[in-house]
C-alpha cells in the first residue's frame, strides 16, 4: 500500500475535522477512511492534520481583516433587512440571537436560557440574566418583543416577514420572560429564532447605524459599501471569547482579487471562492481552504403553469436531462453533493434516504420530450450570474439537450434586477436558494401552494395539509415520515430541478484558528469573528 | 504667414517624401487580419470540438496533442472556443468601430464646416451623451429592446461616437481655418464637397489612428457587455469574455487565459500597425 | 484678444447648466425604464407585493417618481444633493470622502501619465519611422490590448503575492507616510496609466505628424530647418488642439471609468458608488454621481477647447 493519497480532497479533510469535533475516536476515523480507500498510514497523516486544526489553545489579541464578496450602499446593520453575507457577518458581530444553530446542526440556546412549549403553539422564552447592550442597557423581554414585532411591520421591510407572519402575538410576561403565540403549532420555532434576521436589538431602536446589540464586538466605524471596524466587547456575556482585539470587514467583489489578498497576507479571510480556487489554495502555504457543506443550491425551474412546462413530462424530462455528475465534477469540482430534486440535504435528520436517486438518462428524457411534442422546438432558459453557477449549469443542460435533438437556447440576462424580473416569472429559469435549517421553512417558503417563492407553481392540497400536520407535531418519528413523503412529492411532482447541494469555500490564513463549519453558511455561519483567534 | 500658406496650398499636390511602397509590417499585419477574418468565417468547420462540449474532466488543462490550447474552466476545448470567438470579436467590433467612426467623423466634420448653432447644439448633445454612464445605457437597452447582435453593435457604436466626434471636430476646426478651405468655400462648393475633398484628407491620419484605438477599446468593452446580458449568448463568447471567464487560471498561467489575450493582442496590434503603414497611400490617392 | 475667451467661458457656463439639466432628465427617464424600484431591489427575493408596498410607504416613495425628481432638482439649486433612498444618509456624506479618493487617484495618475505620454508621442513623431517609433507604437497598442482586469490581477499576483513588495489592496485610509502613499497607489496608478496613456501617445504622435505634413512645415523643412526644431516650434503649437482634446478625453475616464481598478484594489472611489446606486435604483445618488461626472467632463473639455483656441489664433 502506498502512502500517497490520490483521491483525497480538502472537502474530505473537512469531514474528518467535523468527525473529530463530534468526538469520533481515532479507530473510528481510520475505519471511516479505509472504507473510503485510504491506506492506514496515509490516514494517520490526515487525522494528524485535522486534529492539529481542531486543537490548540485560543489566545487573545490580534487584528483581523476579512473580505466578503459584495458590498453596496445598501449595506445595513439592521438585522431585519440584512440581505447577504456581508450584512450577516456584521450583524453577528454586534448582536446575538435567542437561539443558535451549532456546527453539528443542533439548536442551542444563546440569549435565551430556554424556549419551551407544551403545545408548540404558545412558547415561553426565558432570557439569560446579566446580559447588557453595548450602551449599558440590560437585556429584557421588552427588547425581544420589539425585535420580533418589527418583522411583522411591512414598513420595516423585513426579509423574514413571510416566516414571521405565523407569530400572532409576542408579549412580555416579566422582565426575563416573553411569550410567543403562533397562529398554529410549529415545533420548529426555536430553530426559526436562530435565523440571522431574528437578532435581538434594543427596544425602540430606529437608527441601526450604531450597531447597538449584545454581541461580541462593538462598532467603531461603519461606512455602507466601504467597510466596518469593530473592537472587542470587554463585557461580553459569554465566558469564552471573543479573542480578537479588533475586526475589520469589507468586500472585494472580484473573486481572484479576494483570493490574492489572502495569499499576500493583506487579509486573513476571503469569503466564498469558486471551487476552482482549491488548486491554488491547496498548493500555496499562505492560505488554506475552509470548506462548509451547506444545503445551498442553484436550481432549474420549469413553471408548471406556463408553456412549455404545462405539458405533461417536460419538467420530468429536464430532471433526467440534467447531468448531475458533470455539474458536481466539472462545474463545482467535487465541492457539491448530488441532490434528488428536493431541497432537503442529506445532512438533515429529516432527509429521505429511501427515495431513489434520479440519474442522468438522456434516452428517457428524449422519450418524455417526444411525447410532449417539443423536440425540434426551441426552449429558452433564462440565466444570470446572480444565481451562482447558473450559466454553467445552463450550458451543461444545453449540451445534453443538443444530443437528443432538443433545442435549448440560453437567454443570459443582467444580474441587475434578476430577482424581481425573471426569477419565478420566466417559464424556464434558474433560482438560487440558501440553506434553511428546517424542512418546514423550506417547504413553506418554496412549495406551499400559496408560497410567495413557489418557483415552479407547484400546487397540491395534500402537500399543504401535510405541511401543517408535521409542523404541529412534536413527535419526531411522525415528522420524519411526513417530511420524507413530502420530499418524494416535490421530487416527482414539482418543476424544480435541484441537481446538487453546493459547498462553500472560504480562503483563510493558516494563522487564523478556531473555525468550525456551520450549516447556516460559510465563515462559520457568518459568526467566525466571535470564535476565531490568531496564532501568535 | 498668409503668403506662405496660400503658397503652400498651390503646392499641395506635390509628391510626399514618405513611402509609397507597401511596407513589410503593413503586409504582415494585413495577412494576420485576413487570417482571423477567414477563421471567423470558417470557424464552425475547423473547430475540433463543439464549442460548448465539456471534453475533459480536468479544468484549466495544459496544452496537449488532444487540446492544443488546453481546456478552460469547465474543461472545454480552448482552441475551439477561440476559433468561434473570432466571429464575435472580429465581426462585432469591426462593425461597431466602423459605424462609430463613420458617424462621429462625419458629424464632426459637418459641425466644423457648418459651425454656428448646428455645431453648438450637436456638440453639447453629444457631451451630454458621454456623461451618461455606459452601464445605465446598456441596462436600459436590454430592458427596453432586448438583446441581439445588431443591437449590441449599435450600442457599442453609440457609446463611442461622441469620442470620435469630438476628436474629428477638433481636427476639422483647425483645417477649416486653412485658406484653401476658405477658398473652396468662396468658390461656392457644397458641404459634401468640402467635407470629402478638403477636410477629410487633412485629418485622415489622426482619424485612422483613432480608429485603431477605438477598435481596441470596443474589443475590450464587448466582453463587459456580454456580462451585462447584452449580446453574445453562451455557450459562445468573444475573446475578452474568454479572458474574463478564465481569469482564475492566471495564478498558474493557464493557457485558457493566456491564449485569448494573445489572440486579442495579435488582432489589435495588426489593425493598428496596418493603419500606421497605410496613411500615406490613402492620402495620396485622395489628392489625385 | 481676451474677449472671445471670456465669451466662450460665459457661454460654457450657461451651456453647462443646460447640459446638466438635460443629463438629469435623461438619467431620470433611463432609470425609470429600468425594471424594479428601490423597494423591490432592496427586498430582493423577499419582494412580495405587500412587503414592497409597505416598504415603499415607509421610505416615502409612494408619491410619483417624477414629482420626487422635480423636488430633487429644486433642492439642487440650493446646493442640497438630497438623501439616499437606500440608507437615508445625506448624499453629500456618501459622496464626499469617496470623491476625494477618486480625485486623489486621478490626479496622481494624470501627473504621471500625461508627461510620459506626451513625451513618448512627440519623440515618436520626431523620430518617425525609426526603430524607436515602431517600438513605441507596438508597445502602446499591446498595453491597451490586454484587458484592464488582467493587468491589475497580474500585477497583484506578481508584486503582492509572489514578491510581496506591494499590498494587494489599496486602503487609502491607512496611509501615514509618503512611502506608504507610493506603495498604496503604485499598482492602481500603473494599471490606469496603461489604460489612458495609449490614447494620448497615439493621438499626440498622429496630430504632430499631421501638422508636420502640412505644406508650410514641409517648406520650412526643405529650407533646411531641423526636424526637431520644426516639431517644437511650429508643428506642436498647431497640433496642440487635438492633443489637448485627446488628453481631456483620456482624463475624463479617470473619474467614472475606473470601476475595475476600484473593484480589484478595493479602492473606495466614486465609480463603484455610482454602480451601487444604479443597482439599487437609488435615484438621488445616481443623479448626484452623474452630475459630478458630467461637470468633470465639461470642465475638461472646456479647458481643451480654450487651449485649442488660444493655440490657434485663427480660431479666434
Amino acid at each position: 500500500m502506498s502512502d500517497k493519497i490520490t483521491n483525497w480532497t480538502s472537502s474530505d479533510d473537512a469531514m474528518v475535522e467535523i468527525a473529530i469535533r463530534r468526538g469520533a475516536s481515532r479507530r473510528e476515523l481510520l475505519q471511516m477512511m479505509l472504507m473510503g480507500g485510504v491506506a492506514a498510514a496515509a490516514g494517520s497523516t490526515i487525522i494528524g492534520r485535522a486534529a492539529a486544526a481542531v486543537a490548540g489553545q485560543p489566545v487573545k489579541g490580534g487584528f483581523v481583516k476579512a473580505a466578503g464578496f459584495s458590498a453596496s450602499t445598501a449595506d445595513t446593520l439592521d438585522p431585519a433587512k440584512a440581505s447577504n453575507a456581508t450584512d450577516y457577518v456584521r450583524c453577528c458581530n454586534f448582536y446575538n440571537r435567542l437561539t443558535f444553530i451549532n456546527g453539528a446542526g443542533e439548536t442551542t440556546m444563546e440569549l435565551a436560557e430556554s424556549v419551551e412549549s407544551k403545545d408548540a403553539k404558545v412558547w415561553t422564552v426565558r432570557l439569560r440574566k446579566g446580559v447588557t447592550f453595548h450602551d449599558g442597557k440590560s437585556l429584557t423581554s421588552a427588547d425581544v418583543v420589539y425585535s420580533i414585532k418589527r418583522h411583522l411591520d411591512p414598513a420595516v421591510g423585513s426579509k423574514v416577514n413571510a416566516i414571521a407572519k405565523q407569530i400572532v402575538n409576542v408579549k412580555a410576561i416579566d422582565p426575563q420572560t416573553a411569550e410567543i403565540t403562533l397562529v398554529a403549532p410549529n415545533a420548529d420555532l426555536p430553530t426559526i429564532l436562530a435565523l440571522h434576521h431574528f437578532m435581538i436589538v434594543a427596544d425602540g431602536t430606529t437608527d441601526f447605524s450604531k450597531g447597538n446589540g449584545t454581541g461580541p464586538f462593538i462598532l467603531k466605524e461603519f461606512q455602507p459599501g466601504v467597510r466596518s471596524v469593530a473592537v472587542r466587547n470587554e463585557n461580553y456575556w459569554k465566558e469564552q471569547g471573543p479573542y480578537l482585539d479588533s475586526f475589520e470587514f469589507f468586500a472585494i467583489s472580484d473573486e481572484s482579487a479576494r483570493m490574492n489578498a489572502v495569499l499576500s497576507g493583506d487579509i486573513q479571510l476571503g469569503a466564498n471562492l469558486s471551487p476552482r480556487s482549491l488548486r491554488v489554495l491547496e498548493s500555496n502555504p499562505a492560505a488554506r481552504p475552509f470548506i462548509s457543506k451547506l444545503g445551498t443550491y442553484t436550481n432549474l425551474n420549469i413553471r408548471l403553469d406556463m408553456h412549455p412546462g404545462d405539458k405533461q413530462g417536460i419538467a420530468e424530462g429536464f430532471k433526467y436531462l440534467v447531468n448531475r455528475e458533470v455539474i458536481q465534477k466539472s462545474v463545482l469540482r467535487g465541492l457539491a453533493d448530488i441532490a434528488n430534486d428536493h431541497p432537503v440535504p442529506s445532512t438533515s435528520k429529516y432527509h429521505n434516504s429511501e427515495l431513489k436517486q434520479r440519474a442522468y438518462d438522456p434516452e428517457r428524457a428524449k422519450s418524455l420530450f417526444q411525447k410532449a411534442g417539443v423536440l425540434g422546438q426551441e426552449i429558452r432558459i433564462t440565466a444570470a450570474e446572480a444565481a451562482s453557477s447558473a450559466l454553467d449549469y445552463a450550458m451543461v443542460v444545453q449540451q445534453a439537450a443538443s444530443k437528443i435533438g432538443l433545442n435549448v437556447a440560453i437567454n443570459r440576462v443582467p444580474s441587475d434586477g434578476y430577482w424581481s424580473n425573471h426569477w419565478i416569472k420566466d417559464a424556464v429559469h434558474f433560482g438560487n436558494i440558501n440553506a434553511r435549517p428546517t424542512p418546514d421553512i423550506l417547504f413553506s417558503l418554496l412549495y406551499k401552494s400559496d408560497a410567495a417563492w413557489n418557483e415552479s407553481g407547484f400546487r397540491s392540497e395534500k402537500f399543504d395539509a401535510m405541511l401543517l400536520e408535521a409542523r404541529g407535531s412534536l413527535e419526531e418519528a411522525k415528522r420524519k415520515e411526513i417530511y420524507g413523503e413530502m420530499q418524494a412529492m416535490i421530487s416527482n411532482g414539482a418543476g424544480t430541478v435541484i441537481p446538487v447541494f453546493m459547498s462553500n469555500v472560504d480562503a483563510v490564513s493558516p494563522k487564523l484558528k478556531g473555525l468550525v463549519p456551520n450549516p447556516l453558511g460559510g465563515m462559520m455561519g457568518y459568526t467566525f469573528a466571535e470564535y476565531a483567534w490568531l496564532e501568535a | 504667414m498668409t503668403t506662405s500658406l496660400s503658397l503652400s496650398n498651390t503646392q499641395k499636390a506635390r509628391p510626399r517624401r514618405f513611402g509609397y511602397r507597401i511596407s513589410v509590417v503593413g503586409a504582415v499585419s494585413f495577412l494576420i487580419i485576413a487570417a482571423w477574418a477567414l477563421v471567423a468565417v470558417f470557424a464552425p468547420y475547423i473547430a475540433p470540438h463543439p464549442v460548448g462540449d465539456i471534453v475533459d474532466f480536468d479544468f484549466f488543462g495544459p496544452m496537449s496533442a488532444q487540446f492544443p490550447l488546453g481546456t478552460d474552466y469547465l474543461g472545454r476545448d480552448m482552441l475551439s472556443r477561440i476559433l468561434l470567438g473570432a466571429r464575435y470579436t472580429v465581426g462585432i467590433s469591426l462593425a461597431a468601430v466602423c459605424l462609430a467612426c463613420f458617424c462621429g467623423v462625419t458629424l464632426g466634420m459637418a459641425a466644423a464646416v457648418i459651425g454656428g448653432w448646428f455645431d453648438r447644439v450637436l456638440s453639447r448633445m453629444l457631451d451630454a451623451l458621454t456623461s451618461i454612464p455606459s452601464k445605465i445605457l446598456a441596462l436600459v437597452i436590454v430592458a427596453a429592446v432586448g438583446t441581439s447582435i445588431p443591437i449590441l453593435i449599435v450600442t457599442l457604436a453609440v457609446i463611442y461616437t461622441p469620442g470620435c466626434y469630438r476628436f474629428a471636430r477638433a481636427l476639422a476646426v483647425n483645417i477649416n481655418t486653412m485658406d484653401y478651405v476658405t477658398v473652396a468655400r468662396a468658390r461656392g462648393e457644397g458641404l459634401g464637397y468640402l467635407i470629402r475633398s478638403e477636410i477629410l484628407p487633412g485629418i485622415i491620419g489622426p482619424v485612422l489612428a483613432d480608429f485603431g484605438l477605438r477598435f481596441v477599446f470596443i474589443v475590450l468593452l464587448l466582453s463587459s457587455m456580454s456580462f451585462l446580458g447584452l449580446g453574445v449568448q453562451p455557450p459562445f463568447a468573444d475573446w475578452g469574455a474568454l479572458v474574463k471567464e478564465n481569469i482564475g487560471g492566471l495564478s498558474f498561467a493557464a493557457p485558457a487565459v493566456v491564449f485569448p489575450s494573445i489572440a486579442i493582442a495579435t488582432l489589435t496590434i495588426s489593425v493598428n500597425l496596418l493603419i500606421d503603414n497605410l496613411p500615406q497611400k490613402i492620402r495620396d490617392r485622395s489628392e489625385q | 484678444m481676451n474677449s472671445p475667451i471670456l465669451n466662450l467661458v460665459a457661454e460654457r457656463i450657461v451651456v453647462a447648466v443646460v447640459t446638466l439639466l438635460f443629463v438629469a432628465f435623461t438619467i431620470f427617464f433611463a432609470t425609470e425604464m429600468l425594471p424594479g424600484d428601490v423597494a423591490e431591489i432592496l427586498l430582493g427575493q423577499a419582494a412580495t407585493p405587500e412587503a414592497v408596498a409597505g416598504l415603499r410607504a415607509a421610505m416615502n416613495l409612494d408619491q410619483p417618481a417624477f414629482l420626487r425628481f422635480i423636488y430633487w432638482i429644486g433642492n439642487l439649486f440650493t446646493g442640497d444633493l438630497g438623501v439616499s433612498y437606500v440608507n437615508k444618509m445625506p448624499i453629500s456624506d456618501l459622496i464626499g470622502g469617496r470623491l476625494v479618493n477618486s480625485l486623489k487617484l486621478a490626479s496622481v495618475t494624470a501627473a504621471i501619465s500625461v508627461p510620459i505620454a506626451l513625451t513618448l508621442g512627440i519623440t515618436a513623431a520626431i523620430l518617425r519611422g525609426t526603430f524607436y517609433d515602431r517600438i513605441v507604437s507596438i508597445f502602446t497598442i499591446a498595453v491597451i490590448s490586454v484587458p484592464e482586469f488582467m493587468v491589475a490581477t497580474l500585477s497583484v499576483i506578481v508584486f503582492a503575492v509572489y514578491l510581496g513588495w506591494l499590498p494587494a489592496l489599496s486602503m487609502a485610509n491607512e496611509v501615514t507616510s509618503i512611502g506608504g502613499l507610493l506603495k498604496v497607489f503604485a499598482m492602481p496608478v500603473i494599471t490606469l496609466s496603461f489604460v489612458i496613456s495609449a490614447q494620448m501617445i497615439r493621438m499626440t504622435r498622429a496630430a504632430v505628424l499631421e501638422t508636420l505634413s502640412t505644406a508650410y512645415v514641409e517648406m520650412a523643412l526643405l529650407k533646411g530647418a531641423s526636424r526637431r526644431r520644426m516639431v517644437l516650434r511650429h508643428a506642436l503649437p498647431n497640433a496642440l488642439g487635438p492633443i489637448v482634446n485627446a488628453v481631456a478625453l483620456s482624463l475624463s475616464y479617470l473619474l467614472g471609468g475606473v470601476i475595475i481598478v476600484e473593484t480589484i484594489f478595493n479602492y473606495p472611489g466614486i465609480a463603484k458608488l455610482m454602480l451601487d446606486a444604479v443597482s439599487t435604483r437609488d435615484l438621488p445618488l445616481i443623479q448626484s454621481c452623474a452630475m459630478i461626472f458630467c461637470l468633470g467632463y465639461l470642465l475638461l473639455i472646456t479647458i481643451a477647447d480654450l487651449v485649442a483656441i488660444v493655440s490657434n489664433p485663427r480660431l479666434q
